[in-house]
């Protein structure tokens, strides 16, 4: 199916088929159209535009600021909403009047828990939206919302997760796997480590906040969102509204990040709808940097009792957590355990994750959900394994490198190679440890990475092809910030063999273009890239059809190549030329993702090694240098790939380091709601040294194009990775994040009591 | 009042408690800058009045009648703009117009910055995309071939 | 809301009081108005006419703390204080007069807790979540006075000339009470005009910060030490910058269960301040 086919003419063929669909680790039987169109892959390495750094082609545009994000929309009698959120962490409204706010200036519309269902009288979370007020202008419809009479009934949230657990207030059952037989092999083992860990809650906080502007057209409805998944959001909203598909149209050209929170419509969304319905004006409703802080998802906290024993020569011999996710009044069960279930050889493995309903803002997915948590906990404890027997820590992870998988082979997996590129990254530990002077010690630490990235059908590409040469790709996908556009735009650049400048690129409208993929669970490229590829296919035969008639040639010598036609046997003409032809007529190529490689994991894999500084008297911790090597299939663009790769570490390194929400424990009250209290890294925070080494080998079982994602694979090991090196550098085991200068000193003081006491107790 | 942005001059009937930042972008359609936080916590709306950078949304729109208000419109084509393309130096763009704006400020006041000032005079521009290495990189070029370029001007004719 | 333009110093002390406010950079006192913890329906334009720049060891209250971090002619604590503070924006906005008169970050009074600084009779942050609260002077309010600067001044025995009166640094803060929950001894009607600086032998600031920049103190050590005596003063450990007679007085602090590290934290500071400067 995909694999060396000979002949590049193979006619596409729309099959129904049955296959599978993975978003970050949730597999689907999906049925679907899928024409599929056997491309061989390109060869490995860098191509005449795919695999060279590129700048990205909408760079002027958002730098100039004359990208136009949601945030800019402006249309003509908008009106502006404000919210009416729970000030309490669980209560019932009794009663609500609007009264005053309708009679305050500017107000032309409010609506209840009895207009909207996503306004609710029983507030399960502090900041759930239980009324909106459009008016005028933000100002006054937020002096309007202050005027709506809640009466409050307040009730006693349970904010803790344990005790959610111990009442049995779960959103899901208990998830439970096993394999082998955990009893027997801790029984076996020679070590034996047990930890707690803990992370905390981290916010998204995306540069542009939640936002969407609704627009009637009649019974039609005009969607303009910061969002990730223009398709996903037209189905909701379309069903929501109980309208056909195709009356919803969703817009977002530029948007300014979401990292998941923004797969879905969301509740503002529908608010505006509803309050543009009312007025018949276009409405916005925006959340302000406080409600964001609030309640658009997080990056729920976890607790997680691990157990993991060993041979004295490192091999494991079984692994045991209980996970608890707080993932608050709704939401759903992150894979906490996925790492300690995937990343090594160990026979036998037992886990089970409760996820905790409990009074605080629902989770939503955030840059590797449940995995980065998951890593934090399984390679700081594999490393506490390494140091009581006295092992390398890369040792022990080549050791206990799982080769296969019984079930379901990898369809690439090169992390061995990932550990070996990390070994002059390793070896420098000498030297850094012999840098520590005073008060600062210094050490290196590594942590791996396993993670999903293989994307999936359904999405589609269209290219038109004119007079002029010139080829225009038309999506209907987003570009989140991640480059995509310019990555699609070099693939069909490759394809057609012609020059970046003379492609163009269209996304961002439903209304004008085919379905595309979410963009999250570094999906994108590997999704929509083999759509691209195979509607550049697609005109492009169609280019050496006429080319073949124009010159009288058989196709089967022509290829296309800068930008000219190009004959084997001598001859070539520019694209331009024999096209030139067409006048008003024009080349329409199309192209879908195919599936899947069937029963095939398709997953990313790395490792990074993260030298650091510790202030044993103030507990400061900086991070030196990042070393951070993964297999993602091909890389179309190294110079957005290693922007890709920063970001995820410098996204890690602040909720390692510095990020935290917290709650009031006695109201359940957010009180880091400003970014002022919630701490984001800036430009000093970054480390002085980050080296990015992406091993750029397709994947030869993976479409046309062997790409994998590389959104989330950056962000996952980097907390295990400092917490690993400050244990280098000091001894010291941290077990939660963020590791505040708090947490570091107790780690520190623990490590030298235990230190005192091996000291005091005397080997017998 | 008189408002004087990007060296044009705007007559506005505005209530005194409006920000700089909402007149740009509403009043007078300048939507470059962004809004991020709107309580001076991110550097997004950065903009530069009397050439000092300015967080546009505590800025009373009163409080710079008469002053030289600079938006990153008014800085298209500043060889910074072409240097952050180049370098990659933005993701999702929404916070670039004001690292650009504080950026300007920076290269103007200091055309040869070490690693460390950038660090410190841009800290109080935050990037959530994490695009801060090759902002850094992108002010280091930008400064480099400014430099080269003052050089090649004054090289004599062979 | 108005905004007045007055023509002196003299005349926009005048103006001041009964809802009318001063308003330099606006960096603290726009955020408070939006907030509604500020009530001001008149905002007193004070930029043009309170004095601006440093005249030997006189720095105007007016002048901005971007000014201040790069003038080589004022103590270098304070240079450093001004340097670590708030982000580069921020500093170009913000006026040294404005800087003294910021409001504590305590998220339970920024989000208008009735709390005892408000008024009430409950401090929250004692019972609540407190990690970046005080370890003296705790007794009633457990907020941490953010202001690198007061501290820094507070050490350099800094004196404040107001349209009013003469004062230390330490004269123009108390800790809040039961009849007053004022954190400053200025009235509304009273505008600060400028500083006066000595001029130490050596003096420096050190600052422990969540992040690298852009982050209020967990703790900040200024020491400036004159002839043979050091003067110490702490930022973020108490409702007020709170002077140290010696090292040896943290060990009367009153830490809550969540600020104990401060303590720590400030021992080593306070060391490295008194070795940095002797």
């Amino acid at each position: 199916m995909n694999g060396p086919y000979g002949d590049l003419w193979t006619r596409s063929v729309a099959r129904l088929i049955k296959t599978e669909k993975e978003v970050e680790g949730r597999y689907e039987d999906v049925w679907l159209v899928v024409e599929e169109d056997a491309l061989d892959q390109w060869p490995a390495g860098p191509g005449e535009i795919v695999g060279q750094p590129t700048p990205r082609i909408t760079g002027p545009q958002r730098a100039r600021g004359e990208a136009r994000y949601t945030a800019d929309v402006q249309l003509p009698g908008m009106l502006h909403t404000a919210v009416l959120r729970s000030p309490h962490a669980y209560a019932r409204a009794k009663s609500i009047d609007f009264t005053r706010a309708l009679a305050a200036p500017g107000v032309r519309a409010a609506i209840g828990p009895d207009d909207l269902d996503v306004l609710v009288d029983e507030a399960g979370y502090p900041g759930v939206a239980v009324a909106a007020v459009a008016a005028d202008t933000f100002d006054a419809a937020r002096d309007a919302v202050a005027l709506i009479d809640v009466d409050w009934e307040v009730l006693e949230p349970v904010l803790d997760p344990d005790e959610a657990v111990g009442r049995k207030q779960l959103l899901i059952e208990p998830r439970k796997y096993e394999r082998g037989d955990v009893e027997r092999g801790f029984a076996e083992a020679d070590a034996v480590v047990e930890a707690e860990f803990r992370t905390q809650t981290v916010l998204h906080n995306s540069m542009e906040t939640h936002q969407t502007v609704c627009e009637w057209q009649g019974d039609r409805l005009d969607v303009y969102i910061s969002t990730q998944f223009i398709w996903g959001v037209r189905d909701e909203v379309a069903e929501q509204l109980g309208l056909p598909p195709d009356k919803v149209r969703v817009v977002c050209e530029f948007m300014g990040g979401g990292f998941g929170s923004k797969n879905g419509a969301g509740d503002h969304t529908f608010i505006a709808a509803e309050l543009a319905r009312r007025t018949g004006r276009p409405v916005r409703c925006a959340l302000t940097r406080r409600e964001e802080n609030q309640a658009s998802g997080n990056r729920n906290a976890t607790i997680q009792r691990l157990k993991a024993g060993a041979r004295s020569d490192g091999t494991l011999v079984a692994l045991s957590g209980k996970f608890v996710n707080a993932v608050g009044w709704s939401g759903w069960t992150a894979t906490t355990e996925g790492p300690m279930q995937m990343l090594y050889a160990c026979d036998n493995v037992q886990t089970v994750t409760y996820g905790a309903k409990i009074n605080t803002p629902p989770m939503r997915a955030f840059r590797a959900p449940g995995f980065v948590e998951g890593t934090f906990g399984l390679e700081c404890l594999l490393d506490e394994l390494a140091a009581k027997l006295d092992l390398d820590p890369l040792e022990v992870r080549r050791l206990n490198y799982s080769h296969a998988d019984d079930d379901r082979p990898y369809s690439s997996k090169r992390l061995m190679e990932c550990y070996k590129r990390a070994e002059p990254h390793w070896e420098r530990r000498h030297e850094v440890r012999a840098r520590s002077e005073g008060a600062w010690k210094r050490g290196v630490g590594l942590a791996s990475q396993v993670w999903y990235g293989g994307g999936g059908p359904p999405s589609y590409a269209w290219v038109r092809l004119g007079a002029d040469g010139r080829a225009t790709v038309i999506t209907a996908m987003q570009d989140i910030g991640t480059g995509t556009a310019t990555a699609m735009t070099q693939i069909a650049a490759e394809e057609l063999g012609l020059p970046l400048d003379s492609v163009d690129f269209v996304l961002g409208d439903s209304a004008r273009g085919p379905y595309a993929s979410i963009s999250a669970g570094s999906s994108t490229t590997p999704s929509m890239g083999p759509a691209v590829r195979a509607a550049a296919a697609d005109a492009g035969r169609q280019i050496l059809e006429i080319a073949a008639q124009r010159y009288d040639k058989e196709q089967r010598v022509l290829s296309l190549k800068n930008g000219h036609v190009v004959s084997s046997d001598g001859g070539s003409w520019a694209v331009a030329e024999v096209v030139g032809l067409l006048e008003d007529a024009q080349i329409l190529g199309k192209g879908a993702r195919g599936p899947n490689p069937a029963g095939m994991q398709v997953l990313t894999f790395g490792v990074q090694v993260v030298e650091v500084s510790v202030d044993t008297e103030t507990g400061e911790v900086r991070v030196d240098r990042v070393a951070a090597i993964h297999d993602v299939g091909r890389v179309i663009n190294p110079l957005g790939a290693s922007s890709q790769v920063e970001g995820g570490i410098i996204q890690g390194i602040g909720h390692t380091l510095s990020e935290e929400r917290l709650l009031d424990p006695q109201t359940g009250t957010i009180l880091t709601q400003s970014l002022d209290a919630y701490r984001l890294p800036t430009i000093a925070d970054v480390p002085p040294e980050i080296v990015t080494d992406l091993l750029d080998i397709p994947d030869e079982h993976l479409t046309n194009l062997g790409s994998k994602g590389l959104g989330e694979p950056p962000i996952v090991p980097i907390a295990a990775a400092i917490a690993n090196a400050i244990r280098d550098a000091t001894g010291a085991d941290v077990r939660s994040l963020p590791i505040s200068r708090e947490e570091m000193l107790r780690a520190l003081r623990e490590a030298r009591q235990r230190a005192g006491e091996k000291v005091a107790a005397p080997a017998s | 009042m008189e408002l004087v942005v990007n060296g044009g001059s705007y007559s506005l009937e505005t209530p005194v408690g409006r920000s700089l930042a909402e007149t740009l972008r509403d009043v007078l359609g300048l939507t470059g800058t962004k809004i991020g936080c709107n309580e001076g916590h991110c550097g997004a709306c950065t903009v530069l009045v009397d050439g000092v950078p300015t967080l546009s949304c505590i800025t009373l729109v009163h409080t710079v009648e008469g002053r030289d208000v600079t938006t990153i419109e008014g800085l298209r084509d500043h060889p910074l703009v072409d240097s952050f393309v180049r370098s990659d130096a933005l993701q999702c763009g929404f916070c670039t117009p004001g690292q650009i704006v504080s950026a300007a400020a920076l290269v103007e006041a200091n055309p040869e910055p070490s690693r460390e000032q950038i660090r410190h005079q841009m800290a109080g521009n935050l990037c959530r995309c994490g695009a801060y290495p090759k902002i850094e990189e992108a002010i280091v070029a930008c400064a480099r071939q400014t430099k080269l370029a003052a050089v090649a001007e004054e090289a004599p004719d062979a | 809301m108005q905004l007045q333009h007055p023509e002196s110093a003299e005349a926009a002390a005048a103006a001041l009081g009964n809802g009318s406010v001063a308003l330099a950079g606006g960096t603290e006192l726009v955020p408070l108005i939006r907030d509604g913890l500020v009530r001001a329906d008149t905002l007193v334009a004070i930029r043009d006419v309170v004095p601006r720049g440093i005249d030997g060891t006189r720095i105007g209250a007016g002048t901005t703390l971007a000014e201040l971090e790069v003038d080589p002619k004022i103590p270098q604590a304070l240079r450093e204080a001004c340097s670590l503070a708030a982000s580069p924006q921020l500093r170009s906005m913000g006026t040294v007069g404005g800087n003294l008169l910021q409001a504590t970050r305590c998220w339970y009074w920024r989000l208008n807790f009735p709390c005892y600084l408000h008024g009430g009779d409950r401090c929250h942050a004692r019972q609540g979540e407190h990690r970046e609260h005080a370890i003296f002077g705790n007794e009633r309010c457990a907020s941490a006075h953010p202001s690198d600067i007061a501290a820094t001044l507070l050490a350099l025995g800094a004196t404040v000339r107001t349209t009013r009166r003469e004062l230390t640094v330490a004269h123009l803060y108390r800790l809040p009470t039961d009849d007053n929950r004022d954190v400053t001894t200025i009235e509304p009607d009273e505008l600060i005009l400028e500083l006066d600086v000595p001029r130490p032998e050596a003096s420096t600031y050190l600052k422990a910060m969540d992040r690298r920049r852009f982050s209020f103190a967990v703790v900040g050590v200024a020491a400036a030490r004159f002839g043979d005596g050091v003067r110490l003063a702490l930022a973020g450990v108490a409702p007020i910058p709170w002077a140290l007679g010696s090292p040896d007085e943290l060990e009367e602090a009153t830490p809550l269960p969540g600020t104990a590290y401060k303590v720590e934290i400030a021992r080593t500071l306070v060391r490295r301040a008194v070795e940095s400067v002797s």
